[in-house]
C-alpha cells in the first residue's frame, strides 16, 4: 500500500480548474450558447398519454415563415439513445418524432422560427387531429394486455421481435437450488416493495445548440454526458459520415443519468438544422424536461432464509419495473437489478426473474445508481427485518453476510463478474456505530409522546466503472491525449465529462503526481469527438477510476519521454534522473540528484526539443479496465418523527465511505453530501404521480415537485463524513469511484431509522406525512 | 419600450417589449448568461440578481419594472480582476459542483451578508431557502457562506 503522506498532490484540496468560470458566471453551459443567425426552436407534443396522429396540418405555421418538422418526413429507423450496451443487449423502439406517441410529452413535429415567440406562435398554429387510445397507466395493466400492444414489435439486433404482454424484456437467473436453501433456513420472510418514479431534477433543462456545416456534416453543443455515443447515434439516424459529425463539450448543469443517452431534443434540432440549413437553438422549458426523462419505478417481491446463527441461505427477488413508453436500455438494467441484490450479501442459492413494462409514462432512464438506490432499499429494509425475526443485531447480520475483499462481485450484472480486491465495509460499520451511538438507539415500540426518535443503519455500494475480465454486453473503455507544450504545461485531452464531481481535476491531480508537474500546469482541454479518443460515457461512477486510470497510462508514457529528452539535454542516464515540482518556478524540474549544474525546467527541455527538432512530448491511450471495483458506504441517520404531522426530519448523518485513495477531499465529501440529500428526498419527498389524463399531476411544475431546501437537511454539526483507508490495486494511486455509492444506501437507512421511531415498517417510497399518520392510526385501531 | 438601466455598473437604454422578463432582457439581448434559468416561476432561484441592492428574481421580474433601476448579476461581482470573498469562499469551500446554481447563491448570499454581515447557520438557511442545488446538499454552501462572512469580519470590510 502507497503511503498516503507520500503524495504530493493527492489528497490535497485543491481549487477546482473549472470553478473560476463558474463563479464569475462565465462558464458556458449548453443553454447558454449562441451563434450568430441561429433559429429557435420549439416541439410540438402529444398532449395525450396514447393516441395516433390521423393527420397532421402545417401550412399556416410554414405560412409564418418558420422551418417545420413532423414525424412523416423523419428518417423511417428506429433506434435506441443509449449506446452502452453492445447490440446484442440493445432493443431499438425509438424514432425522431412519432405519429403513434405513447406518453404525454412525445414530440410529434417541431418548428424552428426567428425568435422564441416566434416559434411557439407557429408551433400553435399546426393543426393535428388526434385518434385517442385508452392508455396503460400502471404496469400490472399493461402486462394484463387489455387495450392491446404498446410496440407490436421493436428492433432487437437488427432485426424486428415481436413483444409480448408488453414486456420489453426479461432476465431470469438461478444459481443453486433456492428450495433447498429456503427449507434449511430457520427464518424465511418475504415482503413486496413498491419505489416512486423520481424525476433527475438536473438545475438545467436540456438543451441543444446545432449548426449545419458546409460539407453536410454539423457542429453541435448539447447536455451529454457522451460526447462520441452522441456522434454515433447522429450518424445512425442521419447517415451523416462520423467523422463529419463534431459534438463539442459544454458544460453539464447536472445530470444524474439523464444525459447517458442522447437526450430527445438533440436529433430534432438536427433534423430542423439540416432543413433550415441554419443553426439551430433548442432548449427545453422545466414543464417540459418534467415529462422528458425519470427514474425507474420498480415493484420487488423479496424473499430471504437464514439460518439461526444469521447465515443467509436463499433469496429470491421478482422485480417488475416500469421503464414508460421507451426503452433507454433497460434489458442491461435487468442484469445491474441482480447484480447489486447479490452482490449486497452471501447468497448461496438465488433465482431472479426482472421484467421491464412498457407503460404510457415517461420513458425511464438512469438517475444515479441505475436501480441500486431502489434495490438496496429493499435489501436493507429486509436486512434489518430479518436481523428483529432472528433476534440479532441489524450490524452483526450485515457483518456476517456482506461481500467483500476476495468474493466474487457482479455489481453491474451477470456478464460483468471480478474479485474484489479492497474493502472497508467493517471499518465503515463499526466507525459510524461508535460515531452515532448505536448501543444506545432507542428500542422501537418503547417510545411514547409526540416526537419520537429512531436511529437506522443502511450500507451499500456502488460499481467503479463497468470493468470486466472478460468483454461481456456493457462497453467501458476510455482514452486519453496528453502532451507537453513549448513553456512546461501540459495539456490534457480527454473526451469524460465533469458532472460537477470534479473528475477531471482528479485526472489533472493524477497526472501532475505521477509526472511531478504542479497541478495548475495540467490544462484541462476543452475538446470534441474529432479531438479526443473514444470514451463510452462519464457514468457508472468510472470518471476518477477509469478516466484516472487512463491518465496516469499517459502520464507514463510522458514522464518516460521526458527522463529520455532529458537525458539528452543534461547528458545523463534517463533512469538516474528526477522529476519535482518546483513551486518558485512554477514548473516541473528534471534533475541529477546532488549535481546542481544538471537541471532543466520542464519548459526550457520542450523548447529545446523543439530547436532540435527531437519532436513533442505526447502520449495517446485506451484503457479498458479489468474490473469494476465496488466502493462502500456506509449510513447512520438519525431521525426525529412528528407524530402529529407525519413529518420526519433529519437530526444527525454519519456517512462513511470507502472510496481507495481519496484524490479530491473536500469534492469527494461534497458527493456525499449531496448523495444524502437525495437520497433523503427519494425516501421522503419525491414522487411524479400521474392523473387520470394520463399527464403528470404536478403538470411538470417545479412547485410541486419537492427536492429539499437549505431548511430540509441537518445542521453542518450534526453531519459527519469520514473515509476510511484503503488502497484498490486495480485503480490508478489505489483510488475508486464514490458518485453513486454516496447515494445507495440512504433510504434504506431512513427506513430503518423511521422504523426505529416508531415500529412501524413501510414498504412504499415516498414515506410521506399522510403514509405515516394514517399508519400510526391503523395501529391505534388495531390496539 | 425603451428602459434605462444601470447592469453591473454601467448604464444603457434598451428597447423591450412590455411582457418582455428581465431574465431574457440578460440573457438573450444582452448575452449576460452567467444568470441563469432553472424553472421560470420563481422556485429555484438560480435566476437571482440584485436590483437596487436587494435580490430579485429575474424570471419574475418584468424589464419594464426594472426602469431607472441598477441591476448587479454574476458578471458584476468581481470588481478590477478581483475576485469578491464570496465568490473566493466558493471556491475554497469546494461550494461549487455543476455550478449552474452558483450564480444564485452568490448573489443572494451576497444581499444577506449586506444586511447581516455576521448571520449565524440557522439565518444563513432562512435566507438562502429559495436557491435550490440539486449537487452538494447546501454543506459547503453554507460553509462558504461562513467563510466569507468570517474573512470580512477578520479584514473589517464593509459592503461594497
Ligand atoms: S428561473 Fe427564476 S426562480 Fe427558477
Ligand atoms: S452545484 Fe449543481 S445545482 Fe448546485
Amino acid at each position: 500500500m502507497a503511503d498516503h503522506n507520500s503524495f504530493h498532490f493527492l489528497g490535497k484540496k485543491t481549487i477546482r480548474k473549472d470553478g473560476l468560470a463558474k463563479v464569475l458566471g462565465a462558464e458556458k453551459y449548453a443553454s447558454d450558447l449562441s451563434i450568430p443567425g441561429m433559429l429557435y426552436a420549439r416541439v410540438l407534443k402529444s398532449p395525450f398519454p396514447r393516441a395516433r396522429v390521423k393527420s397532421i396540418d402545417v401550412s399556416k405555421s410554414e405560412g409564418m415563415g418558420a422551418v417545420v418538422i413532423t414525424f412523416i418526413e423523419m428518417p423511417r429507423i428506429r433506434f435506441c439513445p443509449r449506446l452502452v450496451s453492445t447490440p446484442e443487449a440493445t432493443y431499438k423502439d425509438w424514432r425522431v418524432l412519432s405519429g403513434n406517441p405513447l406518453y404525454v410529452g412525445e414530440p410529434i413535429a417541431a418548428v424552428a422560427s426567428e425568435s422564441e415567440e416566434d416559434a411557439q406562435r407557429a408551433l400553435e398554429a399546426i393543426e393535428v387531429d388526434f385518434e385517442v387510445l385508452e392508455p396503460y397507466m400502471n404496469a400490472l395493466d399493461s402486462l394484463k394486455g387489455g387495450e392491446g400492444l404498446l410496440h407490436e414489435n421493436v428492433v432487437f439486433n437488427e432485426k424486428e421481435i415481436q413483444v409480448e404482454n408488453n414486456i420489453a424484456c426479461r432476465l431470469e437467473i438461478t444459481e443453486g437450488d433456492v428450495q433447498k436453501g429456503f427449507s434449511e433456513s430457520d427464518v424465511v420472510i418475504e415482503r413486496e416493495f413498491r419505489t416512486n418514479r423520481r424525476y433527475h431534477n438536473q438545475l438545467e433543462n436540456k438543451s441543444v445548440l446545432v449548426s449545419p456545416e458546409v460539407d453536410g456534416g454539423v457542429s453541435l453543443w448539447s447536455t451529454s454526458q457522451t460526447i462520441h455515443n452522441t456522434r454515433l447515434l447522429l450518424h445512425e439516424i442521419f447517415g451523416i459520415p462520423v467523422s463529419k459529425i463534431r459534438v463539442h463539450k459544454a458544460a453539464l448543469g447536472g445530470s444524474f443519468g439523464s444525459s447517458i443517452q442522447t437526450n430527445t431534443i438533440v436529433p430534432i434540432a438536427v433534423a430542423l438544422a439540416l432543413k433550415a440549413r441554419r443553426p439551430i437553438k433548442l432548449s427545453y422549458t422545466r414543464e417540459e424536461d418534467m415529462r422528458d426523462h425519470s427514474s425507474y419505478q420498480m415493484i420487488f417481491r423479496m424473499k430471504l432464509g437464514a439460518k439461526k446463527d444469521g447465515k443467509l441461505q436463499a433469496g429470491e427477488l421478482n422485480m417488475i419495473m416500469d421503464i414508460g413508453a421507451h426503452q433507454v436500455q433497460a434489458y442491461p438494467l435487468l442484469g445491474c437489478v441482480v447484480g447489486w441484490w447479490v452482490s449486497l450479501y452471501k447468497l448461496p442459492n438465488l433465482r431472479y426473474v426482472g421484467k421491464a413494462v412498457y407503460t404510457n409514462k415517461v420513458p425511464s432512464c438512469a438517475l444515479r445508481g441505475y436501480g441500486n438506490p431502489q434495490t438496496t432499499w429493499a435489501t436493507e429494509s429486509m436486512m434489518d427485518e430479518l436481523a428483529e425475526a432472528l433476534g440479532m443485531d441489524p450490524l452483526d447480520l450485515r457483518l456476517k453476510n456482506y461481500i467483500g475483499k476476495g468474493d466474487l462481485f457482479w455489481g453491474q450484472g451477470p456478464t460483468v463478474k471480478s474479485i474484489i480486491n479492497s474493502c472497508g465495509v467493517e471499518e465503515i460499520l463499526r466507525r459510524g456505530a461508535e460515531l452515532i451511538g448505536w448501543e444506545n438507539r432507542p428500542k422501537p415500540f418503547a417510545q411514547r409522546g409526540r416526537f419520537r426518535r429512531g436511529i437506522g443503519l443502511g450500507r451499500g455500494y456502488h460499481t467503479s466503472s463497468a470493468g470486466s475480465p472478460i468483454p461481456g454486453t456493457v462497453i467501458d473503455y476510455t482514452g486519453a491525449i496528453l502532451k507537453v507544450n513549448e513553456d512546461g504545461t501540459l495539456d490534457y485531452i480527454t473526451a469524460m465529462m465533469d458532472q460537477g464531481g470534479g473528475t477531471l481535476d482528479a485526472h489533472a491531480k493524477i497526472i501532475s503526481e505521477e509526472i511531478g508537474v504542479p497541478v495548475d500546469n495540467v490544462n484541462v482541454v476543452v475538446a470534441d469527438t474529432q479531438t479526443t479518443v473514444y470514451d463510452v460515457n462519464t457514468h457508472a461512477s468510472r470518471g476518477v477510476y477509469a478516466g484516472g486510470g487512463v491518465a496516469l497510462m499517459v502520464a507514463r508514457q510522458v514522464k518516460a519521454k521526458i527522463l529520455e529528452f532529458a537525458g539528452r539535454a543534461l547528458e545523463a542516464y534517463p533512469h538516474a534522473l528526477k522529476i519535482r515540482p518546483d513551486e518558485e518556478l512554477g514548473q516541473a524540474v528534471i534533475y541529477a540528484e546532488g549535481l546542481t549544474s544538471k537541471q532543466i525546467t520542464l519548459g526550457e527541455l520542450a523548447s529545446m526539443a523543439r530547436v532540435k527538432n527531437w519532436g513533442t512530448i505526447a502520449a495517446v491511450e485506451s484503457l479498458r479496465p479489468g474490473s469494476c471495483p465496488p466502493h462502500f458506504t456506509g449510513y447512520f441517520i438519525e431521525v426525529e418523527v412528528d407524530t402529529e404531522t407525519g413529518k420526519v426530519k433529519p437530526l444527525k448523518v454519519v456517512a462513511g465511505a470507502d472510496i481507495g485513495t481519496v484524490i479530491n477531499p473536500d469534492l469527494a465529501a461534497g458527493q456525499i453530501h449531496g448523495g444524502f440529500a437525495m437520497g433523503w428526498s427519494m425516501a421522503i419527498l419525491e414522487d411524479t404521480p400521474y392523473s387520470e389524463s394520463g399527464d403528470l399531476l404536478n403538470q411538470g411544475m417545479m412547485t410541486d415537485y419537492k427536492t429539499p431546501t437549505t431548511l430540509d437537511l441537518p445542521k453542518l454539526d450534526d453531519f459527519k463524513v469520514f473515509f476510511v483507508e484503503t488502497y484498490e490495486p486495480s485503480g490508478p494511486f489505489g483510488a475508486k469511484g464514490i458518485g453513486e455509492g454516496a447515494l445507495n444506501p440512504v433510504a434504506g437507512a431512513v427506513a430503518n431509522a423511521i422504523y426505529n421511531a416508531l415500529g412501524i415498517r413501510f414498504y412504499v417510497l415516498p414515506m410521506t406525512p399522510n403514509m405515516i399518520l394514517k399508519a400510526l392510526k391503523d395501529r391505534e385501531r388495531i390496539k | 419600450m425603451k428602459v434605462e438601466l444601470t447592469i453591473n455598473r454601467r448604464k444603457g437604454i434598451f428597447e423591450v417589449e412590455p411582457n418582455e422578463l428581465l431574465i431574457n432582457l440578460l440573457r438573450e439581448k444582452i448575452r449576460l448568461t452567467g444568470t441563469k434559468y432553472g424553472c421560470g416561476i420563481g422556485m429555484c432561484g438560480a435566476c437571482t440578481v440584485l436590483l437596487d441592492g436587494e435580490p430579485v428574481l429575474a424570471c419574475l421580474t418584468l424589464a419594464v419594472d426594472a426602469d431607472g433601476g441598477e441591476v448587479e448579476t454574476i458578471e458584476g461581482v468581481a470588481r478590477e480582476g478581483k475576485l469578491d470573498d464570496l465568490q473566493e469562499a466558493f471556491l475554497e469551500e469546494g461550494a461549487v459542483q455543476c455550478g449552474y446554481c452558483t450564480p444564485g447563491f452568490i448573489m443572494t448570499a451576497k444581499a444577506l451578508l449586506n444586511e447581516n454581515p455576521s448571520p449565524s447557520e440557522d439565518e444563513i438557511r432562512g435566507y438562502l431557502k429559495g436557491n435550490y442545488c440539486r449537487c452538494t446538499g447546501y454543506v459547503n454552501i453554507i460553509k462558504a457562506v461562513q467563510r466569507a462572512a468570517e474573512k470580512r469580519k477578520r479584514i473589517g470590510k464593509q459592503e461594497i
